[in-house]
């Protein structure tokens, strides 16, 4: 599915209802006792299989050659371990653009999701712990903005940006990923129930102003809250295809998605040049692993933000 | 009127942008100064003035030939930016051409989409800027397709004149000596081929329109015509496509032909596995199946096209491209010199042809021994390049497209794509694509013939 | 009650009421400067675009005529377009077959995990996530070959197997396996948001049902799903939204089965092909409009009826 990671949308009309006893992170003192269930164990790994398999394949088709990509079975090593070799074509093709691309992927990414996060906090605190007119027809407007089939207006916002003198540049990628009504809509429930009301008025008490109490109190209390945005505005950035196909025409900006789907072009056509399937499944490998490795290690933090987002819907 | 949504699109990116810098439509000016045709000392000035051109193209390692240009005219800096292969490609051209904003000077266009890009005036008339002098250097026909009037849309980069690749050996198993002359011979061979070998003597890609097109050109059908302005004739359900259809309908009703899409890794590897004898394909065939089917070098060869009659000679083409010069291109000159060096030049249009393997459409590289004495391992020694060069001169001439052939190659897609991948009737196919492409043609406002 | 300390203080001390009332103007002011990033950055880049759309779908444009004012003409058309509708069956062909499957499995696999009776589950809940991180570019490339009919795995072993070459990129074939790529790619996504659901319903809800001596299907049943009803309703309108929007996945299997992904395959690739390759771009805007109020109205309707059931049991209980 398209954009619903970060773009996804939330329908609720009553987001301070929490349900009967909401307490988060409750202990279980019971469950170490509990029995281990060997058939609820094996059917959970048969499944697991499903989810791993196919990044299995990439894996293993990462260490063939061409000719053994085809010639050899599929889930297991070809006669040849050729990962070196291929990763040395994926670095060097049309002269090490893969890394710029690398680049320009790490550096999208990243930009749209601090500044998502920002954004998204600051506006869900602000949801969460003022009170202002026109708010709940605000709120309900950005939830609503999910609805927007996005792909299907690209050319009138190709159109836009390039009257605006956008396109082709880092910004065509940057900007619109900064919106995430989802963000927007997980920081709100997440500030309403990490930052005490109190702790805000004794602040106010105290003389601080609003923005030095949103950076002082509130920005720490929202910790998970904000590597779950951030993670989620991430990957979406990350792993969007659509938005910089259209908006970029110098390969030098090229994010990896865009990168590696015109070198499967190539190599398809052929092109006078030799077909090189294993560099693009290669490409594909190394466009996968670094997000895999930020969600293992960030898990602790997005679940818990999550955990808290989702109960609430 | 485009003007009209320029303006629109101008005002909500102003509100919206508030103070962005709003950069208007900067189309340069299409015609030379002064209108009449450049002169010498206009070039000249324009060749040592410091420009800048973007260039467009999908051709690999062209930094090749563009060196030699930068080599030449060092104060020209040439960006080259492939942005993508043949649809993308164009779509990217269409959306910045209709925003105004950053289309390239020169790029890369294949004869079949010059139309289109000459209905929405967005090519650049180089008759006026040396290139009407050139027809002479060109395949007759190939030059035709840059050139159907007075004016010169294009310089012609690399053609597909068609011929027929086949596996030696297992024709040979089958006990066909030479290369099928006429199409009934081709019928009767891959009877033989399937029941000896069990390969299918050839492949039809069930969505290439490209392919089947060129089987029109050389039975010379003439499905497409465009006036240059408003009108357009749509023929593709004619008797002579019937007859072409329904040839192709019964081979692979009798499973003696696949219909697998091709470019695609199965596809691939059915060449390189035999699955395949042979593959009816363009002359930038030889070279690419080189490139895929590595273990069975020397096993194949090259000939002509089966003949509709015995003892014609006649081809079709399939592929190939030009490079054009955008009517919005501030350099104008230097665009246009630099379209003209890299497909002209000697040096340059050969190293095209030998380093880039496009096979060339300019007479003097295909009057060249060194080019067409080569003589290839992987086709048994054969004097491949010499053979195509001679096809090249049976090809008609008079070919046109109509001016939306995205329209036409997707259209194709969904109705002939499909029943010929279900092994159906392609004639009756041939009857809905006309059907969709006239309604198409009607809805967008054409006189259609 | 939560979340009225303010007012229940200044009840307290009627004192301090003016005070309070100059730093309510206050608080409002900072709170739109809060928002006010977001908005500007959402304005121009959603609702723009969507304005300029809007307006361009009452107009008619042509490559011999140029463009002219249609009034609702596109609309119109895309009512009477086959095209259309039968991207829109397909539509609903993933909402009636490939959400529930997805949302099901989803279901069960934060069910397993969250009973904590399966070995090694920390590790299971993070394979099954994984396929979220992976591209959709990368996704669907990954699968063309693994559906591959010659050198594909699976083909690989159904052969090896005497179970002949199983066929997925045919036109019969292609909708299921894109319905497959897509429950690959997201029934972790779905998974995650339903356990930490669950890990948040307070122990002693099912305790008690526990100690009573009810089995764990009884207890997932009528204590863990009611409890995380809101939970499931959220990944019911993602998927639902995300169906409509359907693009990667059919554009990017176009390239590897042309002759099974028409054009009009999925509605906003529809629409996509439209304004790119028909170069009807008013059309485009028009069928991009009528899908945004399809989504709208599909989601409406699914979250009122939980909503009147919310209401129906929350009357019996």
């Amino acid at each position: 599915m398209t954009d619903l990671d970060t773009r996804a949308a939330v329908t609720i009309d009553t987001p301070n209802y929490r349900p009967p006893h909401g307490r988060r992170g409750r202990p279980r003192p019971y469950s170490a006792s509990k029995r281990r269930s060997t058939l609820l164990t094996v059917l959970l790994w048969l499944c697991v299989l499903y989810f791993v398999l196919p990044l299995w394949w990439l894996f293993v088709s990462s260490t063939k050659d061409t000719s053994a990509l085809f010639s050899t079975f599929g889930l297991w090593f070809g006669p040849d371990f050729s990962l070196w070799d291929n990763l040395v074509d994926l670095f060097t093709t049309r002269g090490g653009l893969f890394v710029r691309w690398i680049g320009n992927t790490v550096f999208y990414a990243l930009t749209a999701a601090v500044g998502a996060t920002l954004l998204s906090a600051m506006a869900g605190y602000a949801f969460a712990k003022f009170d202002f007119p026109g708010k709940k027809v605000l709120f309900s407007i950005t939830l609503g903005a999910v609805m927007i089939p996005l792909t299907a207006l690209a050319l009138p916002t190709y159109l836009l940006f390039a009257q605006a003198g956008l396109t082709d540049t880092p910004w065509a990628i940057i900007v619109p990923s900064l919106v995430s009504p989802f963000g927007v809509y997980l920081m709100r429930v997440y500030a309403a129930d990490a930052i005490d009301d109190s702790l805000l008025e004794a602040a106010r008490v105290d003389g601080s102003g609003e923005f030095r109490t949103f950076w002082q109190v509130g920005f720490r209390l929202l910790g998970p809250g904000l590597v779950t945005v951030f993670l989620f505005s991430l990957v979406g950035t990350w792993n969007n295809y659509f938005l910089p196909l259209i908006m970029l025409n110098s390969s030098d900006l090229y994010p990896l998605t865009v990168g590696l789907a015109q070198i499967q072009a190539a190599a398809s056509a052929g092109g006078g040049s030799q077909a090189a399937f294993s560099t693009v499944i290669t490409g594909s490998l190394v466009t996968v692993i670094p997000l895999v490795i930020a969600f293992l290690f960030l898990q602790r933090y997005w679940q818990s933000g999550l955990s808290t987002g989702s109960v609430k819907g | 009127m485009k003007q009209k949504r320029k303006t629109a699109a101008a005002l909500l990116a102003g509100t919206a942008l508030a103070a962005t810098v709003l950069t208007g439509c900067t189309s340069g000016g299409g015609s030379a100064d002064g209108g009449g045709p450049v002169t010498q000392e206009q070039i000249d000035e324009a060749m040592s003035t410091p420009t800048t051109l973007t260039f467009w193209t999908w051709v690999p390692d062209i930094d090749q030939e563009v060196a030699l240009f930068e080599q030449k005219y060092p104060e020209i800096d040439v960006k080259v930016e492939n942005v993508g292969q043949g649809l993308p490609h164009y779509q990217k051209l269409r959306s910045a051409i209709e925003a105004g904003e950053g289309a390239p000077d020169v790029a890369q266009i294949e004869y079949q989409y010059i139309p289109s890009f000459v209905l929405s005036e967005s090519l650049l008339d180089l008759a006026d800027y040396g290139a009407a002098d050139l027809e002479d250097d060109y395949v007759g026909w190939a030059w035709n397709q840059v050139s159907p009037g007075d004016e010169v849309w294009a310089i012609p980069q690399d053609i597909g004149p068609m011929g027929n690749l086949y596996r030696e050996d297992l024709l040979t198993q089958a006990g066909i000596a030479e290369p099928p002359a006429t199409w009934d011979d081709y019928a009767a061979a891959a009877k033989a081929v399937k029941d000896s070998t069990g390969s299918y003597i050839s492949n039809l890609g069930a969505t290439q329109a490209g392919q089947m097109i060129g089987f029109f050109w050389q039975a010379g059908v003439k499905p497409f015509g465009y006036d240059g302005a408003e009108t357009v004739k749509i023929d593709v359900n004619s008797d002579g496509a019937k007859e072409v259809a329904d040839y192709w309908t019964g081979l692979i009703q009798d499973d003696l032909i696949s219909t697998d899409v091709d470019f695609n890794d199965q596809w691939y590897q059915g060449l390189a596995s035999g699955k395949y004898a042979g593959w009816l394909t363009a002359a930038w065939g030889p070279v690419f199946l080189q490139g895929t089917a590595e273990g069975t070098s020397g096993q194949w060869r090259a000939a002509p096209l089966p003949q509709w009659s015995a003892g014609d000679e006649v081809s079709g083409n399939w592929g190939g491209s030009s490079d054009a010069v955008l009517a919005s291109s501030e350099n104008p000159i230097a665009a246009a010199e630099l379209a003209k060096f890299i497909n002209h030049d000697e040096e340059s249009a050969m190293q095209l042809a030998t380093q880039q393997f496009l096979f060339p459409p300019q007479q003097s590289v295909l009057s060249d021994p060194a080019f067409i004495d080569q003589e290839s391992e992987f086709y048994g020694g054969q004097q491949v390049n010499k053979l195509f060069a001679e096809i090249s001169e049976t090809v008609d001439t008079d070919f046109e497209w109509l001016p939306f052939m995205d329209y036409v190659y997707s259209s194709y897609e969904e109705t002939m794509g499909t029943v010929i991948a279900d092994k159906g009737d392609i004639a009756a196919a041939l009857d809905t694509w006309q059907d969709q492409l006239v309604s198409y043609a009607e809805d967008q406002g054409f006189t259609v013939e | 009650m939560t979340h009225t300390p303010t007012a229940a203080r200044t009840a307290a001390r009627p004192a301090e009421r003016r005070r309070t009332s100059t730093s309510k103007r206050k608080q409002r002011t900072a709170a739109y400067l809060f928002i006010l990033p977001f908005f500007l950055v959402f304005l121009t880049m959603l609702v723009v675009p969507l304005f300029y759309s809007g307006w361009l779908s009452f107009f008619e444009s042509k490559l011999i005529g140029g463009e002219q004012f249609a009034g609702l003409a596109n609309y119109v058309r895309a009512l009477g377009d086959s095209a259309f509708w039968g991207s829109l069956l397909r539509v609903l062909a993933f909402l009636l077959i490939q959400v529930p499957i997805m949302l099901i499995l989803a279901l069960c696999f934060a069910l397993a995990l969250d009973s904590g009776r399966a070995r090694g589950s920390r590790t299971v809940r993070l394979l099954i996530f994984m396929p979220y991180a992976v591209p959709a570019v990368v996704a669907t490339l990954m699968w063309g070959y693994l559906y591959g009919p010659d050198f594909g795995p699976i083909a690989q072993i159904a052969r090896a197997v005497g179970l002949g070459t199983p066929e997925f990129l045919t036109p019969g074939n292609i909708l299921g396996s894109m319905m497959n790529i897509v429950t690959w790619e997201f029934i972790g996504y779905n998974m995650i948001i339903m356990y930490a659901a669950l890990r948040s319903i307070p122990a002693e809800l099912y305790e008690a049902a526990e100690i009573d001596g009810a089995g764990q299907f009884r207890v997932a049943w009528s204590v863990k799903i009611p409890a995380i009803r809101p939970a499931i309703m959220l990944t019911v309108i993602f998927s639902i939204i995300g169906s409509f929007q359907l693009f990667n996945e059919p554009s990017l299997l176009n390239t590897i089965a042309p002759d099974a992904i028409t054009n009009s395959f999925m509605p906003n690739y529809y629409a996509y092909n439209l304004a790119f390759i028909n170069q009807e771009l008013n059309y485009a805007a028009a069928i991009a409009f009528l899908l945004g109020l399809l989504i709208a109205i599909v989601s409406y309707i699914v979250q009122l009826s939980e909503q009147r059931r919310e209401r129906r049991e929350r009357r019996l209980s």
